[in-house]
């Protein structure tokens, strides 16, 4: 799963208007380098929730984990983890 | 009384009594240290515990606060320790804060003196200055369209008329539970910190990585068992919209506060929606008088009519300007000025009839039953989610870029109905500098809420006759961008609107 290319697709699509999505690279700063605001977050972590099937708790909703592509994916890598060994050892699922 | 909740920070609990053995004893400390009367202390903290137990152990010593939200590009905050001249600074995200003193750099422990020692000091009254009711409480610094910052002064009378009003209003009591997400640089943070220490309510901290989530707010609200909320209309909004805060029920939220900005009707009605038996009331006033026109929502407000702002509180004084429709409000909620700006703060105030008051540069109307409502601005001041905003602060922070030759910005609703600003630049040369670039630039010397949403690179900024810019051309311009007409960029990142 390409996750960092859909993230970056979305966030060129939806939330930077106009901007053509090459010019967000990897390690860009998306929210401390004023690419995404508040609002923008919540658009991102709807999406992210959506698209992934993840579901974000309060805490990781954190400036830090999610100003990058890398970090989102990151974040999200650890999230669908987390899932599946949930469920291959028949337990709840994380979501 | 001295063993009930004064502050909840999660799961942090702090009694009256720590409450003020904390702020009597970092108070002796500033005194100790040498802390004049009306000397400024700046916080820059998050709105957490040691945030308010920094402002009463300020304001024992007689000290001024400055709250400065540590978000803040670190330019700004420096711009703002040295245009307060503050003289210590506190600061840091984690416990305890570092309280240090910008004229020697030496540093003050956090760690309190014992509580006996704070109890036989405190007893004796000398060891803490008098304060009256004209000193100054606190400096709240707002966007300046010059693009430096301007300092709001609010004296104790200022900050107790609007508090003590409150209280009296909507029965504020020691069973309540006030939330208000605003950081502590906002008026509206007078509302729930200074109920608390007068009605013994209970300040129930939001938490910061929550507040713009509206989804984890509604649920804070309910877990919390907030009784009494005050925050700006676009954080309820979002709470009704994403948050889908009809789903659930709030037995205990009995008074749901809002104002900073304009509240749409529809969205009015869907609040008393759902939370039917809560009172829900409009308040409103810039910084620099604090609240002074307030309404209470009728049971059978149907949204289909603007949400005036009221008639003016009993503390305040408001008058209209019969020539520009300008409201001008006095009262005892007005500032003392701005913070070494005398000839602003001339310029602001208008006397009438004997009496000072405060150009708000809102136009208004009065309706026959008595009731003023907004309609709009006579400047380029904007609001977006409550947040105040000179749009010439944006220009003047773009234009100071290397490769950015001239900027202009404008607000625009966006296709949900929220106040969007979109900046336009000329560049140097094509290339000089990319959009991401100029968006970093905004992000290290503007506040985050000040950044523009959009930045469009022009050939030629529109001007008028007079050559002075054409703002309503550039309007039209980002209704444009706003009809879904995002094809402006070119392969590069440098999005260039040709004309």
């Amino acid at each position: 799963m390409e996750i960092k290319k859909e993230v970056r697709q979305f966030i060129a699509k939806n939330v930077l208007l106009g901007v053509h999505q090459t010019t967000i690279e990897d390690a860009t700063p998306l929210i401390t380098g004023g690419l995404i605001d508040s609002i923008g977050m919540i658009g991102l972590v709807d999406f992210l929730e959506a698209r992934f099937e993840v579901e974000f708790m309060p805490r990781e909703v954190d400036v830090h984990s999610l100003d990058t592509l890398e970090g989102i994916e990151e974040v999200i890598r650890k999230k669908l983890a987390g899932r599946e060994a949930g469920a291959a050892s028949g337990g709840q699922q994380i979501r | 009384m001295p063993d009930a909740p004064a502050i909840v920070e999660e799961d942090r609990v702090t009694c009256f009594r720590e409450l003020f053995e904390q702020s009597a004893s970092l108070a002796l400390r500033f005194v100790e240290h040498g802390i004049q009367k009306q000397d400024r202390i700046a916080l820059v903290l998050p709105k957490t515990t040691e945030a308010i137990v920094s402002v009463f152990g300020s304001l024992l010593a007689g000290a001024i606060y400055v709250p400065i939200h540590p978000r803040w590009p670190k330019e700004r905050i420096e711009t703002t320790l040295v245009d307060s001249a503050a003289r210590l600074v506190i600061e840091g995200d984690s416990y305890p804060p570092r309280i240090t003193d910008r004229q020697g750099g030496a540093s003050i422990p956090w760690q309190p003196v014992s509580a006996a020692l704070t109890s036989t000091a405190i007893a004796s009254e000398d060891s803490l200055p008098r304060v009256d009711a004209s000193d100054p409480t606190l400096i709240l610094f707002t966007s300046g369209s010059t693009g430096r910052p301007k300092g709001v002064v609010l004296s104790h009378r200022a900050v107790s008329a609007f508090v003590k009003w409150s209280a009296r209003e909507f029965q504020i009591c020691s069973t309540d539970r006030i939330a208000c997400p605003s950081p502590l640089g906002f008026d509206l943070s007078t509302f729930d910190i200074f109920n608390m220490a007068l009605c013994g309510a209970t300040c129930v901290l939001v938490p910061g990585h929550i507040v713009w989530m509206p989804r984890f707010l509604v649920q804070f609200v309910r877990e919390a068992r907030i009784t009494c909320w005050y925050s700006v209309p676009s954080i309820l909004a979002g709470m009704l919209q994403e948050g889908r805060m009809a789903q659930h029920d709030y037995p205990g939220l009995r008074v749901i506060l809002f104002a900073g900005e304009v509240f749409p009707g529809p969205n009015v009605a869907r609040l008393q929606a759902a939370v039917p038996h809560a009172l829900c009331a409009n308040l409103y006033g810039p910084t620099e008088t604090n609240v002074v026109t307030w309404y209470r929502v009728p049971r059978d407000f149907d949204g289909t009519q603007p949400l005036p702002i009221g008639r003016p509180c009993p503390y305040a004084t408001v008058t209209v300007d019969a020539s520009s429709g300008e409201l001008l409000a006095g009262g005892d909620s007005l500032m003392s000025g701005y913070w070494n700006r005398s000839e602003d703060t001339q310029r602001i105030f208008a006397t009438w009839e004997g009496k000072r008051y405060y150009r708000t540069g809102d136009r208004v109307s009065l309706a026959p039953d008595g009731n003023y409502f907004f309609v709009g601005r006579l400047d380029r001041q904007v609001k977006r989610r409550g947040f105040r905003i000179e749009l010439g602060e944006i220009e003047t922070a773009l234009a100071h870029q290397e490769g950015i030759l001239e900027a202009a910005a404008v607000a625009a609703e966006d296709g949900q109905k929220r106040t969007a600003i979109i900046a336009f630049v000329r560049a140097r040369s094509v290339g000089a500098v990319t959009l991401v670039e100029a968006k970093a630039h905004c992000a290290r010397t503007l506040p985050p809420y000040m950044l523009p949403d959009h930045i469009v690179f022009l050939d030629t900024i529109p001007k008028g006759s007079r050559g002075k810019i054409d703002y309503l051309a550039l309007g039209r311009i980002a209704e444009e961008l706003d009809h879904g007409d995002q094809d402006h960029g070119d392969q590069e990142g440098s999005p260039t609107v040709h004309r």
